[in-house]
């Protein structure tokens, strides 16, 4: 079966690792557990007619301490920008690491996500914010499991080049 | 030891340790650990796809290189678990390539990063809330300094209306009716007036002033204003001041007079007889004041309480006494403003006593007796013409009533637009002049009328800005647009009869300030007062730029010399220029600039 790459980027703590667990495992943890070096999963998905794995490489979330380490993005079919909508810097930390992937690796395809949607009432985030991109945008909630999914088939479906299935998936 | 026993102590070690046999091939040397899938080992293990990129770069090229390591990676392990891994490749005899399990190490890396980021989550949130907090506190002022404007403009109406019907002939019932209506309209302004300090001392906007003043006199106005309640509940008022008590000091006399205010108010309501002390005396280096009462008394357990906000000692006093319960609260934080502390001593039965300490220092400086000695101007005797500039039908019908009788005549005008024009055809003795009007605002209509007078070469007219906005900073406002004074509706007759006076007048009211100079500084005293004339001109222009460096300096220099050539007053002004300019503080910095020029204007040497 066709096996395509993606890594969850972003600041720590914005959801990266939940957001996978909720994918794969449809399960959520309220504790906060810092991801260190690589986290790796997999998932058979069906994206346009096409069954495909999805090897996610759940990538460290960047800190003052450490940097992203780069060389993991090496062979991504695609990957992932993660942001918390309740922290704004992590929006410009998204932006940021959107800029040195595309100075390293070239134009990948990607998505954007804004995560914790349950705590909407907290963020920060506004839809201008997120809008001035022009990116494939996706708000989602790896607690309750609302967007996960159509974010990810959105990405596999790009992949894969299915323009229906991106359109379906971002509407929804 | 043999080779193949190191591989077997490795593999007890917890690694596998495989031997490249081809790229990307590989076979196992030792035992297997049981964590080891059968298989390709980029299958078993994704991560690896990646390093052994690296890895085989290495093994062609070790570059005397003795290991190359990964990064940790974690992969799912059966029911939920999670394992822990590092690969190490290694280029000697034999390319080799370890695999190892590394789940204690990525523990404590793990609970090592996890803190640093916890923390600075932390951070963020506290951060976040002090934002929150900061525009909550900005919200909630605002929103009382809009209140307060909305009741205190009919309250004006009320109060004033009250005042004037009191002046017409009225029979007895009708008089006690007014009496009723008019304390009833104070005792709503005092509750609204506490809520407000209360308010603005929370949110740390109020500020002492440091001036000099008569504590006796302070005292003595307190009791006047309460001894009418005194007196009509038989009770006698007795003040005490140790004799050798300096009697000029340094402070805020206006807070100090509010602290004794709602003290005596107080005793002399929680008392049905007997009599009220006050006592004033110097305890170390603090003012001490005590306020006695044979009153009700308070239980053990409610005197520790009873400074707190919204707190009277027994709830059911709130309903036979009424009131706020946070007349305490606001003195106990005035006197902490003031370095000081507060406390009470009393027995249920036997009476109470309030003390309170201020950190004050002796005022050295002379006392402005000539101008206060100065009588002070009547309105009756002073022909005027006054604008008035108002869009509240009401108001402008109580300033009217206020004025009559008096040799004033009232131009009205409803917005500061037609004030403006008004001012520029006609001759005005005093501007009265509200602040929040259509068409144009009374802020901008004096901006306009201070611009028309410097153009026309004219001297500036007087004008009282007449709003219900009680906080600083619209006083602040006020006197920054150009506005002589700044009075707060609702105002009483006299209170405004007083203000128009007072700033109409003023050429008048103004007495020679008597300052005797010792012979031999006679010869420089002319320089030196000249030069401070000059300083004026400095002073308005650096606050023009709102240059503080300036005015401090000025500030300095004259707090520094004034005394010394016997002009204390100098010094006052300069001490007042050099605080406020370290705090920069434009409306204060203002006053102390306007008290110099009056000093300098009046000063008479001898």
């Amino acid at each position: 079966m066709l096996k395509k790459k993606i890594c969850m980027v972003g600041q720590f703590g914005v959801g990266k690792t939940s957001l996978v667990r909720r994918f794969v495992d449809s399960i959520f943890d309220e504790r906060y557990l810092s991801t260190i070096g690589v986290k790796i999963d997999r998932k058979d998905v069906c994206a346009g007619g096409t069954d495909l794995t999805l090897m996610l490489w759940d990538l460290a979330g960047e800190d003052d301490l450490a940097p992203l380490n780069m060389s993991h993005l090496r062979g991504a079919s695609g990957y992932i920008l993660v942001a918390d909508g309740c922290r704004a810097a992590t929006l410009s930390k998204a932006r940021e690491l959107q800029q040195r992937i595309t100075k390293m690796l070239g134009p990948l395809p990607f998505v954007l996500v804004i995560n914790k949607t349950d705590l909407r009432d907290h963020w920060e985030v506004q839809s201008a914010d997120i809008q001035q991109y022009g990116w494939l945008t996706f708000e989602t909630s790896a607690k309750e499991g609302t967007g996960v999914e159509e974010m990810f088939l959105a990405l596999a479906a790009r992949l894969t080049g299915d323009r229906a299935a991106i359109g379906k998936s971002a509407e929804s | 030891m043999s080779p193949s026993a190191q591989f077997e102590l490795l593999a007890a070690l917890g690694y596998a340790v495989l031997e490249r046999t081809g790229p990307g091939s590989f076979r196992a040397l030792g035992s297997a650990p049981r964590w080891l899938p059968k298989g390709p080992v980029t299958d078993a293990f994704p991560f690896l796809e990646l390093f052994l990129l690296d890895a085989e770069e290495y093994w062609a090229y070790p570059g005397g290189r003795p290991r190359l390591s990964s990064d940790l990676w974690t992969q799912a392990a059966d029911f939920g678990r999670e394992m822990h891994f590092r690969a190490v490749a290694v280029a000697a005899d034999r390319q080799l390539l370890l695999i190892e399990r590394v789940d204690s190490r990525f523990d404590q890396a793990q609970a090592f990063v996890q803190y640093a980021h916890e923390a600075k989550l932390a951070e963020e949130k506290i951060s976040k809330l002090s934002h929150e907090l900061a525009r909550a506190t900005e919200a909630k002022s605002e929103f009382l300094a809009r209140m307060s404007h909305e009741i205190r403009t009919p309250l004006n109406s009320l109060l004033g209306m009250a005042e004037l019907l009191s002046e017409t002939e009225l029979n007895d019932e009708q008089r006690e009716y007014v009496r009723i209506f008019r304390r009833a309209g104070d005792t709503l302004l005092n509750i609204i007036n506490d809520i407000l300090d209360f308010s603005k001392v929370e949110a740390g906007q109020i500020q002492m002033e440091c001036i000099g003043f008569d504590v006796a006199q302070v005292v003595r106005e307190a009791i006047d204003i309460i001894d009418v309640r005194a007196r009509a509940k038989g009770l006698a008022v007795s003040f005490s001041i140790q004799p050798e008590l300096p009697a000029r000091w340094m402070g805020d006399p206006g807070r100090l007079r509010q602290i004794l205010l709602n003290l005596l108010g107080n005793a002399v309501k929680f008392t049905e007889q007997g009599a009220i002390r006050v006592s004033v005396e110097k305890l170390h280096d603090e003012l001490h004041f005590a306020v006695s009462d044979t009153g009700a008394g308070i239980a053990a357990d409610r005197i520790s309480t009873i400074f707190d906000s919204f707190t009277q000692a027994d709830v059911s006093t709130t309903r036979k006494y009424g009131g706020t319960g946070l007349g305490l609260a606001i003195s106990k934080r005035f006197v902490e403003l003031m370095g000081g502390r507060i406390w009470a001593e009393s027995a249920p039965g036997s009476g109470s006593t309030i003390h309170f300490t201020a950190r004050l220092e002796a005022d050295e400086g002379n006392a402005p007796e000539a101008a206060e000695d100065a009588p002070r101007p009547a309105l009756d005797n002073l022909s005027l013409r006054i604008l008035l500039a108002d869009d509240s039908a009401d108001n402008r019908f109580l300033i009217r009533g206020y004025l009559r009788g008096t040799a004033c005549l009232i131009d009205e005008v409803e917005n500061g637009a037609a004030a403006v024009e008004r001012f520029q055809s006609g001759e005005y003795g005093l501007i009265l002049m509200d602040a929040e009007m259509p068409v144009m605002d009374g802020y901008s209509a004096v901006r306009a009328i201070r611009a028309c007078e410097i153009e026309r070469g004219l001297p500036p007219t007087p004008v009282l800005a007449l709003t219900a906005h009680a906080f600083q900073e619209a006083r602040d406002r006020s006197l920054a647009a150009g506005c002589t004074d700044h009075l707060v509706k609702p105002i009483a007759k006299t209170a405004l009869l007083e203000a128009i006076a007072r700033h109409a007048g003023k050429p008048h009211a103004e007495a020679p300030i008597h300052v005797e100079v010792e012979n031999w500084l006679k010869p420089v005293v002319p320089g030196y007062l000249e030069k401070r004339r000059g300083d004026v001109a400095a002073l308005e222009s650096a606050l023009e730029r709102r240059d503080f460096a300036t005015i401090h300096t000025l500030g300095h220099q004259m707090a520094g010399s004034g005394a010394g050539y016997g002009f204390a007053g100098i010094t006052a002004i300069g001490a007042a220029l050099e605080e406020s300019a370290l705090a920069s503080d434009p409306a204060r910095i203002r006053r102390a600039i306007s008290d110099l020029d009056r000093f300098l204007r009046n000063v008479v040497t001898g």
